[in-house]
């Protein structure tokens, strides 16, 4: 069996009808990780013995003729912003170089009471912070297509690993387009779930009211299959939402009778100058086969698009300077120590960790974060985003929402 | 609207515990003034009676009864978390002192 060609359900297949064992399948990503991953740089570390005994105990179950579930004993790969326990987990910022996970998040523990296979984690623009995966503070990850360019980011290493194959599927996490980015540079299935379909207990927050852990796959049905075991709602936090019954067996066995019912927007505020020739082309191919389909296609308008970028910009780094402050070298690991100054003890602690730990990107956040939320500024600068945020939410809901008191925008045919 | 200069900027950097690292003041203040001159364009939009929005999507309470709960595993969490202490006595998290 060549790993390449295995999808979620066919590992599945070839694991019951006794093909292989995971055990073996599990060696075999690790070779291909061996060989491979010099060139790409997918993986801040491998999690080979927590692999390896997991593959195992999956072979054992199969063995004793218990039933296995779609995730048992497949190979995935987490982004190194999600709490494994025990292991070190740094979201790729030298301020946690050393740091051990105290828990697993929900997500861990979900995909490890599923079966599934952890083999690593992978690279990240640090704390998650940038669209190439070059802003790591360990290493620079390539696109496995083409070694001179970018995977995107900032889940690049989650993308690259399973567009590489060394991982059969991963999880990323997704603030403004971290995951749906590097999917589209790596060729793979990448999911952003609505914001609480996913639990981020245990995911290194980077900017909390947009933050979203979900799912890469080769296939979109991979992605799905890992999206529907990691959802629903978690008391440990508390913006998790449950999930409609029944949503889960709609996510893997569409009615496409009913979809064929759907109208499709098309907001024209998207398609402005700038846009790529080639994105233009696939969106136009995409709309022409939707239609061929039977769907319905409309053009739309969401009128405050033009002010999300803005709006985004003082919202991020708003939460991120705020989330951030606890990495003061006192709680979590401590690097090593810097000189001293005149400072107090306390104070060189500080000053040093976050000096010493923080990337350039990271500390120009942090500043732009602290002038949007300092007085003088706050009513400017994020209490205005905040508005313009909920004007834009206010669009989605005219367009999509109609019957919640919304005038609806749909405009001429395309 | 934003005046940025190199004081702000130190005081920012000293809000975020952060040292400006010496002959990088320039560069920041550019950044930072591109990024802000970009914000300028949110001045056109009406946001006149528009409440706030803060939170994801649902934005309502969640509440739950006033009992403590069992933590799976709490015991050994605990154990992990105080392990990751820096420095620590008796499972304390020891802190350097504050006033010298």
């Amino acid at each position: 069996m060549e790993i390449s060609d295995l999808t979620i359900e066919k590992f599945h297949e070839g694991l019951v009808r006794k093909e292989f064992s995971a055990f073996e399948i599990t060696e075999k990503f690790f070779g291909h990780i061996e060989e491979m991953d010099g060139k790409i740089n997918a993986f801040l570390r491998i999690t080979k013995d927590l692999a390896l005994s997991e593959a195992s105990r999956i072979d054992v179950e199969l063995a004793e003729g218990k039933d296995l579930g779609l995730l048992a004993g497949v190979p995935i790969a987490l982004k190194d912003n999600m709490m494994v326990e025990g292991e070190v987990t740094t979201a790729a910022s030298k301020i946690l170089e050393s740091y051990r996970a105290s828990y697993d998040a929900t997500v861990v523990s979900k995909l490890k009471e599923a079966g599934a296979v952890i083999l690593g984690k992978t690279n990240l623009d640090e704390f998650a912070m940038g669209s190439s995966t070059e802003n790591s503070g360990f290493k620079t990850t390539k696109n496995p297509y083409d070694t001179d360019r970018v995977p995107g980011g900032s889940s690049g290493g989650s993308a690259a690993a399973v567009a590489s194959g060394m991982a059969l599927a991963a999880l990323g996490s997704d603030t403004g387009g971290s995951i749906r980015q590097p999917a589209g540079f790596c060729g793979v299935a990448g999911l952003k779930p609505t914001y609480g379909a996913v639990s981020r207990y245990g995911l290194i927050a980077m900017a909390s009211s947009l933050d979203q852990i979900g799912s890469f796959g080769k296939t979109v049905r991979d992605a799905a299959i890992l999206f529907k075991e990691i959802a629903g709602r978690d008391e440990m936090d508390s913006t998790s939402i449950s999930l409609p019954q029944g949503y889960g067996d709609e996510i893997l066995n569409p009615k496409l009778e009913d979809i064929k019912k759907l109208k499709i927007g098309i907001p024209k505020e998207y398609f402005i100058d700038g846009l790529s020739s080639e994105v233009k082309k696939a969106i136009d191919l995409a709309m022409a086969k939707l239609k061929s389909l039977g769907l319905e296609i409309k053009e739309i308008s969401l009128p405050h698009t033009k002010y999300a970028l803005s709006a985004y910009y003082i919202i991020m780094p708003a939460e991120v300077s705020a989330n951030l402050a606890r990495f003061d070298g006192i709680r979590y690991s401590r690097i090593e120590e810097g000189v001293k100054s005149e400072r107090t003890a306390l104070w060189d602690i500080y000053f040093n960790q976050k000096g010493r730990g923080f990337g350039s990107e990271t500390q120009r956040r942090i500043i732009l974060g602290n002038f949007v939320l300092s007085s003088g500024y706050y009513d400017a600068y994020y209490s205005k985003a905040q508005k313009v945020r909920h004007l834009i939410k206010q669009d989605f809901e005219s367009v999509f929402n109609p019957s919640a008191g919304g005038n609806c925008r749909w405009d001429s045919s395309l | 609207m934003g005046e940025l200069n190199k004081k702000t900027l130190e005081y920012l950097a000293g809000l975020g515990k952060l040292d400006i690292k010496k002959g990088t003041e320039e560069k920041l203040l550019h950044d930072l003034g591109e990024i802000l001159s970009r914000f300028e364009e949110l001045k056109e939009v009406d946001t006149e009676n528009v409440e706030s929005m803060a939170g994801g999507v649902t934005g309502i309470n969640v509440f739950r009864d006033d009992e403590s709960v069992k933590i799976n595993n709490r015991g050994k969490t605990k154990a992990r978390i105080t392990d990751a202490f820096p420095e620590k006595q008796d499972g304390l998290l020891k802190v350097p002192a504050i006033f010298e």
